[in-house]
């Protein structure tokens, strides 16, 4: 008899160990509450240690055989027989009985139906309601229907019903009758015998933390909101512009803003180093000025090169913890000892960007909250009952990492719903 | 009002320590008086003695510092009220050895062992409160609004908590390390706006005068500075180190940046009176132990002397 | 940075360790917030809590005669920044009661700490104050117990250690 996984989570790791057990011939449903696959990996950009596209992953191919990689915007996950989709799905409830998870889970609409729209975009075009965009950094904007980031999957459009008008223009234009404005949530009740979390990370907005004035600029930002501003496919178009517009000619990153901290987070959140030294990297490639305050710096040693390249490109890197960061005439000012001369430094820069904390999306699910650990990371295993993790639902690390325990735990599922252990 | 309906006098026992009562007596004439139209009593105790002081004693012998300090509190104990200390370095030294004996169990024997000798023991049982825990907390603002006679209103306060009233938190048992708002509360309670200025926790600077007075006043006189700048027309302190050293010696922080520029200094437990309508009590005083004047500060105060 | 006079028993170090609340010093990790955070460190380039605490850890006696660690204000921002709640302040008066032996104690400081064993109060207590109180009709607090006071530090011995003490340097004024 097929066995049946629900994966919880559809970023790198939740693809990855949705696309290897559909091949090893168990029923995946796989549960995202956005509306596009990808998770965090969607805000990326390029990312390490090759410095490819975050989108791009070897589970996206229909040659999936671990060589070769394909944009997820091509991929053909939402065509396997036996791997099913949600978007914009909740769990509600999860019980279990005779060895069998009772999974119910809330689909909210997309007003758009997936399986009539051909991606012409026309409504798009049509639409007059402009709102900011959740991927923009300097105010871009995007429509009431929508697509999150152009390569997003599925490809079709979605509807913000908070902001739409319902004025039905988009209705109107529609070739293929593809809009249901009036379309409602669904729900349904899955029956799986094992459970899979790869509910990801995101990366803690530093509203709070005290010294570093997040709240009180446009000009200090977090590692992600870099990334956004670097991604030529961000509303800047690649420009590293400061909140007036103007490119910023010098910047001052900080590391561990909010980590290793026992006021704040406790634990390392491991990729965070690397990628900023990607960055710093990036920003000297646009001949921008780049000061990295660090109190260590933890490179895998897969991705040491990124540290070698920054000493190459001239990155300064300063062994100092800030206090601090003030608005001196609305420019950022960071207060630093460097420890390695004893100078107490006030550097002075046009963005300060913060390595904010990553912390694990599961916590802020109550139905999920039983197979949680410390800092509410799940284990690998979670219970000998079918319930597992992979990716940085387990714990914050890098891609590569990620996507090597997704194959793992594909493999362990599929051998215990087997019996073969 | 129904007869009746008034709440039983509450006692606190009261530990005086060395400045306020002998030094600057109009804190604790004040704080006696703003506590009795709120139905507190503070009771002193003879066994007490100096705290002793945090800033300086602590570096000579720490052991002997905290073992004075729990004699102090578990003297306090005896009594079986809560105490408040009016003035912060003593309430910062009977509270953070309240709270080392309570986590620290080897200590706590070791200090037991000395305090033997004279009979007495400490158990860390007893809360340790300041002027703040028990307006803010025990009182609470609701009924201090009731007693606001003459609201200050046009007069901008810029609160000045200093360090050891606030830090370390886990000892103080006060609400924030870096932007306590207890004494904020109580200002705008008696109609006062509060100001606001940059640092709000920065240091007055008292603590190393010992060793550096050039330094000491130099950072006085930042804060003055920044407090200028928010355009406060005072400055309420409850530490009497505080008081001291930017109320008495401010023209030494002043003549660092501005001779000509003063700024009237109040203790808390003033403010608190004035608007009481206990005004007279403190101009009686203003002359002794105000060297920055009070008078025009007073004279805007609109409403019946 | 240079450490002057470190022992192979790391004896300062370990004393440090053994003092109540002592043991936060291994938390650090030399980040420098602490550094960055200080105001004091903020006008004299020479103050530096992180490279005091780095000679604690290192066990460098020296520090005990720092004449600096009398400018720490004990004003607690740097513990109130520390990612690992060190107690910063606390360590610094660590190092100064190491230091009283020495000498490296502010005449200030000595003269409050003898007052108080003598008195039981930091300072004098005139008769006028005695009157003022009375006339403004606060209470009579009665003479400290100093019989106590000697007693319970009797074990600790601090009137002997204070009797030969003769600061090194002088300072400011005392009240």
């Amino acid at each position: 008899m097929t066995k049946t996984a629900v994966v919880i989570g559809s970023g790198l790791a939740g693809i990855q160990v949705a696309q290897q057990l559909t091949d090893l011939g168990v029923t995946v449903h796989l549960i995202e509450k956005e509306p596009i696959i990808g998770g965090l990996a969607t805000h990326l950009g390029r990312v390490f240690p090759t410095g490819d596209c975050a989108l791009c992953l070897d589970a996206c191919d229909e040659l999936f055989d671990g060589h070769h990689r394909r944009c997820q915007y091509r991929s053909l996950l939402t065509s396997k027989k036996n791997l099913k989709l949600y978007t914009q799905t909740e769990i509600k409830l999860i019980t279990e009985a005779d060895g069998k998870f009772s999974i119910s889970i809330k689909s909210y609409p997309r007003y758009v139906l997936l399986d009539r729209c051909v991606v012409c975009l026309e409504c798009i075009n049509v639409c007059d309601v402009e709102i900011p965009d959740e991927y923009a950094i300097r105010g871009g904007t995007r429509k009431a229907i929508y697509r999150p980031i152009s390569q997003g999957v599925p490809l079709a459009p979605l509807i913000d019903m908070d902001h739409c008008t319902q004025c039905g223009k988009c209705v109107e234009v529609c070739g293929v009758d593809a809009i249901d404005l009036e379309e409602k949530a669904k729900t349904r009740t899955i029956k799986a015998d094992a459970l899979i979390l790869a509910t990801g990370v995101e990366e803690k907005m530093p509203l709070k933390l005290p010294g570093y004035a997040y709240s009180e600029s446009e000009d200090i930002i977090t590692q992600r909101e870099l990334a956004r501003l670097i991604d030529p496919a961000g509303d800047t178009d690649g420009q590293v512009i400061t909140s007036s517009g103007n490119a910023a000619a010098k910047v001052t990153m900080i590391l561990c803003a909010g980590s290793r901290d026992l006021e704040a987070t406790e634990y390392c959140s491991q990729a965070c180093c690397t990628y900023s030294l990607k960055h710093a990297n990036m920003l000297r490639d646009k001949e921008i000025d780049v000061t990295i305050c660090y109190m260590d710096l933890r490179v895998q040693k897969t991705s040491y090169h990124y540290l070698d390249l920054a000493r190459k490109k001239g990155v300064k890197l300063l062994r100092g913890k800030p206090d601090r960061v003030v608005l001196r005439d609305g420019k950022p000012t960071t207060i630093v000892e460097d420890t390695q001369t004893q100078q107490r430094m006030e550097i002075e820069s046009d963005l300060v960007v913060l390595a904010s904390p990553l912390s694990p999306l599961a916590s802020q699910s109550e139905v999920l909250a039983d197979f949680l650990g410390e800092y509410g990371f799940a284990s690998r295993v979670v219970k000998d009952g079918r319930v597992y993790a992979c990716g940085t639902a387990t714990g914050p690390e890098d891609i590569p990492t990620s996507i090597a325990e997704a194959n793992a735990i594909a493999l362990r599922v599929y051998a215990d719903l087997e019996g073969g252990r | 009002m129904e007869v009746g309906a008034m709440s039983k006098a509450q006692t606190y026992t009261y530990f005086p320590g060395c400045m306020i009562p002998f030094r600057l007596p109009h804190f604790e004439l004040a704080a006696r008086a703003v506590l009795k139209k709120l139905n507190i009593e503070l009771e002193a105790n003879p066994g007490h003695s100096c705290c002793p002081e945090p800033t300086t004693f602590t570096g000579v012998d720490f052991e002997a510092w905290i073992t004075l300090a729990a004699r102090n509190v578990a003297v306090s104990e005896t009594t079986g009220l809560e105490t408040v200390a009016l003035c912060s370095g003593c309430f910062h030294t009977l509270a953070v050895a309240n709270h080392m004996i309570q986590e620290d169990e080897k200590l706590k024997g070791r200090i037991n062992e000395r305090l033997k000798t004279v009979g007495l023991k400490v158990t860390g049982d007893l809360a340790v409160k300041n002027i703040l825990h028990v307006l803010h907390e025990d009182v609470g603002l609701e009924r201090i609004k009731k007693e606001i006679t003459h609201p200050l209103t046009g007069l901008k306060i810029a609160p000045h908590y200093g360090c050891h009233v606030v830090r370390p938190l886990e000892a103080t048992h006060m609400d924030d390390a870096e932007q306590p708002t207890w004494m904020d509360d109580l200002i705008e309670v008696t109609g006062a706006e509060v100001a606001e200025f940059e640092d709000k926790m920065s240091c007055c600077g008292a603590p190393i005068m010992p060793s550096d007075e050039d330094k000491a006043f130099t950072l006085t006189a930042q804060r003055i500075e920044k407090i200028r700048a928010s355009g406060a027309d005072a400055i309420v302190v409850v530490c009497p180190t505080c008081y001291t050293q930017m109320e008495m010696q401010q023209t030494k922080a002043t003549a660092k940046f501005d001779p000509e520029y003063s700024i009237p200094v109040l203790y808390l437990g003033e403010l608190l009176a004035i608007s009481m309508g206990m005004k007279d009590m403190v101009i009686s005083n203003a002359r002794r132990y105000h060297r920055v004047k009070v008078g025009p500060l007073l004279e805007r105060i609109g409403g019946v002397a | 940075m240079v450490v002057l006079r470190s022992t192979s028993d790391l004896a300062f170090r370990n004393w440090v360790l053994e003092q109540p609340e002592g043991e936060t010093l291994l938390r650090c990790y030399q980040c420098g917030r602490c550094t960055s955070a200080c105001p004091v460190a903020a006008i004299d380039n020479a103050f530096n809590p992180r490279l005091f605490l780095q000679k604690i850890l290192l066990a460098d006696e020296s520090l005990a005669e720092e004449q600096l660690v009398w400018t720490c204000l004990t004003c607690e921002q740097c513990e109130v920044r520390c990612p690992e709640h060190v107690k910063i302040p606390h360590l610094l008066i660590l190092a100064k009661v190491r230091g009283l032996a020495g000498g490296n104690t502010p005449q200030g400081a000595l003269d409050r700490a003898r007052a108080i064993l003598a008195s039981g109060r930091t300072i004098m207590v005139s008769e006028s104050m005695l009157k003022t109180r009375d006339k403004m009709g606060l209470p009579d607090l009665g003479q400290p117990p100093i019989g106590q006071i000697a007693s319970v530090l009797k074990e600790i011995g601090l009137a002997k250690k204070l009797e030969k003490v003769e600061s090194v340097y002088g300072g400011g004024s005392n009240e």
